[in-house]
């Protein structure tokens, strides 16, 4: 079988976007705030639109910052709603995503004439065009696709994030209190996850759609949990769930003639949910933990 | 303005139809979401509308056409099987409530991106209706639709509002009704029905990913205004249908506009507004007592200050000497002066205050419950007489009379406070 | 029965805290003496853990302060330790004994940098102090109420600070880790810590602790256990004559606002 350039393309990149997103989403489970990330990343549409809007193309930096902004906007508006005027979380959460979502959607009708954003596009994008969309430098070189280039830049930040702050990050998803109270900035560190999953829902969202980011973010991190209690083999998983679901993703895509990003969620649907079946049938099998049961040790 | 009058008298048959349509389809969502809000399960109908998808898909694929009962059928079994699995995974694994529910949102979403494409692909024709189950699009809701889809809308309102004791007791106290002998695993399995029915119907006219506000919105908003059961549902039924009407003649008015968006925007306006200006909860409503509460307190105290130094013997204040016994305060103090002289309180003679008789016997009042509490607090609660004042300060305020009359029977009617004061009585002369 | 010290440890000034328009704590004033192992009694929602977070600097104050080695908490931080209650963490959070309690000493570290040898020294001591160092690379779900808590003091050990505040450390907790625990507590003190308990039962409390609080939303007593421990302070911390007191919270309440905020 010949070397088929393209496919390897699509597949790595897919890899690459699966692997940024669970890494975050680890984290975002632990923290028990997974709806929080779905929040976002239907949140930042207003800004990639304005973003677009203002720079006049979808490759700019602008609509990265857009994206952060609203990230962090939709953050801030939660917790007010939360805290101070004293509204349900999961009722903060679900106004606060809906009404920027729509203004999104409205932004896109309004400033239709100059940001040519598809509403299908920004859903589930559309990988398989990856190839095509090339980086050419101003002498005519071509560098190869440019979303590839994107995805590993965002590979990079976000895994420099997570070595920089990994421990701070462990500290305050298991014991937030414990972390102020040893003077840990909690609340930025919180922020600050949340602007990168912004920054990754739109550096993503060309290739498989704004919503699709949140299946990466979640589902691959759950499933891991199911398997293992380690944090280490946790991520690792994470990770290879991430590239085998691109992988397999692609193929059966192209058996069935579909879009390839719902295809890497359906597949990783699939292993989750089987994953889920087979562990209640057989619970003692896990990966990573030290020693076997001791029942009767103090 | 001639656009607001043919929408408006419905000279049109089918923006009649629409606006029914629309109103019955908000109000059904309105009522489920409340329940499902009051229950903190407020994003499980995120889920849901998300989860509907694939259904909807198949539903079409099986009929080659955009036939309702196919439709709503796949839809149907396609929502059961998410909130089925919901409560597995719930009951089964180590994962919290927000990955679970997450996890089933996109897993089934992805399975309905699938099968949407592959229909795209198949090139039928009959397809470019189904996009508008992601998107909604309620103008384009049809008369043969409305049949349907009313009526399942109908059934709804009529099922939460006929059987509200059931369902609150669901919401409310589960566990209580299962003791006292009412069916609640078939309630629970009724209101879940009720859901993915509202889902169905709801996603036609806004679309997959905002259904989550028609089903939140109404209810979060509405929780702000009241809280009896009855009145919550009307209040958020009467939301949504506004909301719904306005964002259709939105859609209406400026045609490449989708209607979903606009009627979150309205829905949206009206949380926003209820979160801020509602009585009693809202945020405005908040700070505005804590104003008065401040307000009232720093009178009371200029009053009691007045008092205690007429109680040692001097006959009217020149203004600067109040303005110490606050530093810090001056401005407020000069407003708080200027207030009591409007309320008959005090008199203010070129800088110097005295009381006017209203405002003496006011004053009393406020000094003897002042000294009570002190004398309360040393004796039953050892709090130490130099730290009472303060409390006293700050508990004096929200005293009834009937509380004073307890006090002072508590205390024996007592004559003097813990400073060794005395404890002014009516009928004192100072 | 309330006595003060001179330089105390730790000093709190007519603290009030509310929660939700509600007040939780009124009108603290308490001084602590250095060395010493002081219990934290009374009933449930008297305000105890209120009180430890208030302290820990975890609750808004709605009126008065907290002084710590008469400085302000944020100046002292590194010498303070605390241990939270049990349930206020998810223990199915994938992390060993050995990661939990080299928490303990991430605040010394620093943002950025990286845990290492020395560190790694200071969570194996501290776990053998409790019993637990056999345990190192458990998963911490895998623990049962006892060790997990154990678990929590050993990082709270880790931090190495003068002064520890823990939240009912003995809550669901067997006898030989109470037994256990209480040993090292004695030890502590002996060495010059000063540890403060929120404790649940009055009679482990008498043969514990040096240094009784009483608390039932306002204090009611604080000094040596053999003043602090009588009858009628019992009966004011317990039960007793504060129908007053609730009717006005319950107006409180109903007016929707707190005439205790400043």
């Amino acid at each position: 079988m010949s070397f088929d350039q393209n496919a390897f393309l699509i597949i790595f990149t897919a890899s690459i976007i699966s692997i940024s997103c669970g890494l975050l989403g680890v984290f975002m489970m632990l923290r028990k705030m997974s709806m929080t990330g779905d929040a976002i990343s239907h949140a930042v549409l207003p800004g990639i639109v304005i973003g677009f809007f203002v720079s006049g193309s979808q490759r700019g930096l602008e609509v990265i910052i857009g994206a952060g902004i609203l990230g962090i906007l939709a953050t801030l508006i939660i917790d007010w709603l939360k805290n101070k005027a004293k509204v349900q979380l999961d009722a903060s959460i679900g106004i606060t995503f809906t009404l920027l979502f729509a203004i999104g959607i409205i932004l896109i009708n309004m400033l239709a004439y100059k940001v040519d954003l598809d509403q299908e596009c920004v859903l589930y994008g559309e990988i398989a065009y990856l190839p095509i969309d090339l980086w050419i430098t101003n002498s005519g070189f071509s560098m190869g696709p440019r979303i590839t280039y994107l995805a590993v830049l965002n590979l990079v930040l976000v895994t420099a994030f997570i070595f920089l702050l990994y421990k701070e990050l462990t500290l305050t998803s298991f014991d937030e209190n414990f972390g102020l109270v040893i003077g840990l900035p909690a609340g930025a560190i919180n922020l600050a996850l949340m602007s990168m999953v912004s920054y990754t829902t739109v550096s993503s969202f060309e290739a498989v759609g704004a919503i699709l980011v949140v299946a990466l973010l979640v589902v691959p991190p759950a499933t891991a949990f199911l398997w293992t209690k380690k944090l280490t083999s946790l991520i690792k998983l994470t990770c290879a769930l991430g590239i085998f679901i691109a992988i397999a993703g692609y193929y059966m895509a192209y058996l069935v003639d579909s879009s390839i990003a719902g295809m890497m969620v359906a597949v990783g649907g699939l292993i989750f949910l089987g994953s889920a079946l087979f562990k209640s049938i057989k619970p003692k099998l896990v990966f990573g933990t030290s020693s076997p049961n001791k029942p009767l040790e103090i | 303005m001639s656009d607001f009058v043919y929408f408006f008298t419905f000279q049109d048959s089918s923006i009649a139809y629409v606006v029914i349509g629309i109103t019955l389809l908000g109000i059904g969502s309105a009522y489920v979401g409340t329940y499902s809000f009051l229950d903190k399960k407020a994003l499980l109908g995120d889920a849901i509308s998300h989860a509907v998808l694939p259904g909807i898909c198949l539903g079409f694929m099986l009929a080659g056409e955009k036939n309702p009962i196919y439709i709503v059928t796949g839809a149907f079994l396609s929502g059961a099987l998410a909130t089925f699995l919901t409560s597995w995974l719930k009951s089964n694994t180590r994962l919290s409530d927000d990955a679970i529910i997450a996890s089933i949102l996109s897993i089934f979403f992805g399975f309905g991106v699938v099968l949407l494409t592959v229909i795209q692909k198949s090139g039928n024709p009959e397809m470019a209706g189904l996009n508008q189950f992601i998107f909604g699009n309620a103008i384009a809701i049809l008369e043969e639709d409305l049949y349907i889809y009313g009526g399942l809308a109908m059934l709804i309102i009529i099922t939460l509002s006929v059987f509200r004791k059931e369902f609150a007791m669901l919401v409310f106290n589960a566990d209580f009704g299962k003791s006292i002998g009412y069916p609640m695993g078939a309630i629970r399995l009724i209101f879940n029905v009720l859901m993915i029915l509202a889902v169905v119907i709801g996603i036609q006219a806004i679309g997959v990913v905002l259904m989550a506000a028609l089903l939140i919105a109404p209810g979060a908003s509405a929780r702000f205004w009241t809280d009896k059961l009855s009145r919550l549902l009307l209040i958020a039924g009467a939301f949504s249908a506004v909301s719904g009407i306005l964002g259709t003649y939105v859609s209406f008015v400026i045609p490449q506009m989708p209607t979903g968006p606009w009627v979150v925007v309205f829905l949206s306006t009206f949380a926003f507004a209820s979160f801020l200006f509602a009585p009693k909860k809202g945020v405005l409503s908040r700070f505005i007592a804590r104003r008065y509460y401040l307000k009232k307190t720093h009178q009371d105290h200029l009053l009691k200050a007045i008092y205690h130094g007429i109680e040692k013997g001097k006959s009217s204040f020149p203004i600067e000497e109040i303005y110490e016994s606050f530093p810090y305060k001056k401005r407020k103090s000069k407003q708080t002066i200027d207030s009591l002289v409007k309320l008959d309180l005090l008199i203010n003679n070129q800088g110097f205050i005295d009381f006017t008789p209203k405002g003496k016997s006011e004053a009393k009042r406020i000094v003897r419950l002042h000294r009570l509490w002190e004398l309360y607090l040393n004796e039953y609660m050892n709090i130490a007489p130099d730290h009472v004042h303060d409390s006293a300060e700050k508990l004096e305020h929200i005293l009834t009379p009937e509380l004073e009359a307890l006090l002072e029977n508590r205390l024996n009617y007592p004559k003097l406070d813990p400073h060794q004061e005395t404890i002014p009585r009516d009928n004192d002369e100072l | 029965m309330i006595t003060q010290v001179e330089s105390p440890i730790l000093e709190i000034h007519d603290l009030t805290v509310s929660y939700d328009q509600s007040p939780v704590l009124w009108n603290v004033d308490l001084s602590l003496p250095v060395g010493k192992l002081i219990g934290i009694l009374g009933p449930n929602g008297a305000g105890k853990s209120t009180l430890i977070k208030a302290i820990m600097g975890l609750v808004p104050v709605t009126s008065g302060y907290v002084k710590i080695f008469d400085r302000e908490l944020k100046e002292v931080r590194s010498r303070i330790s605390y241990v939270p209650q049990r349930e206020s963490v998810d223990w199915n959070f994938p992390a060993s004994v050995l990661d939990v309690v080299m928490m303990g000493t991430y605040g010394k570290l620093g943002l950025f940098h990286r845990p290492g040898k020395k560190e790694k020294k200071i969570a194996m001591d501290c776990l053998k102090k409790v019993g637990m160092q056999s345990f190192v690379d458990r998963q911490i779900s895998e623990l049962s109420g006892g060790q997990q808590q154990r678990v929590f003091i050993a990082r709270a050990l880790a931090q190495e600070a003068d002064l520890y505040l823990m939240d009912e450390p003995f809550a669901g907790v067997d006898m030989a880790t109470e037994t256990a625990i209480f040993q090292l507590l004695q030890e502590m003190t002996a060495a010059g810590k000063t540890v403060i308990v929120v404790h649940h039962d009055i009679h482990s409390a008498m043969n514990y602790f040096d240094w009784i609080i009483m608390l039932n939303l306002h204090l009611v007593a604080s000094g040596p256990k053999a003043d602090v421990v009588t009858e009628e302070l019992l009966r004011k911390t317990y039960g007793g004559k504060l129908n007053l007191l609730t009717k006005v919270t319950d107006i409180i309440r109903q007016k929707d606002f707190n005439p205790l905020k400043n």
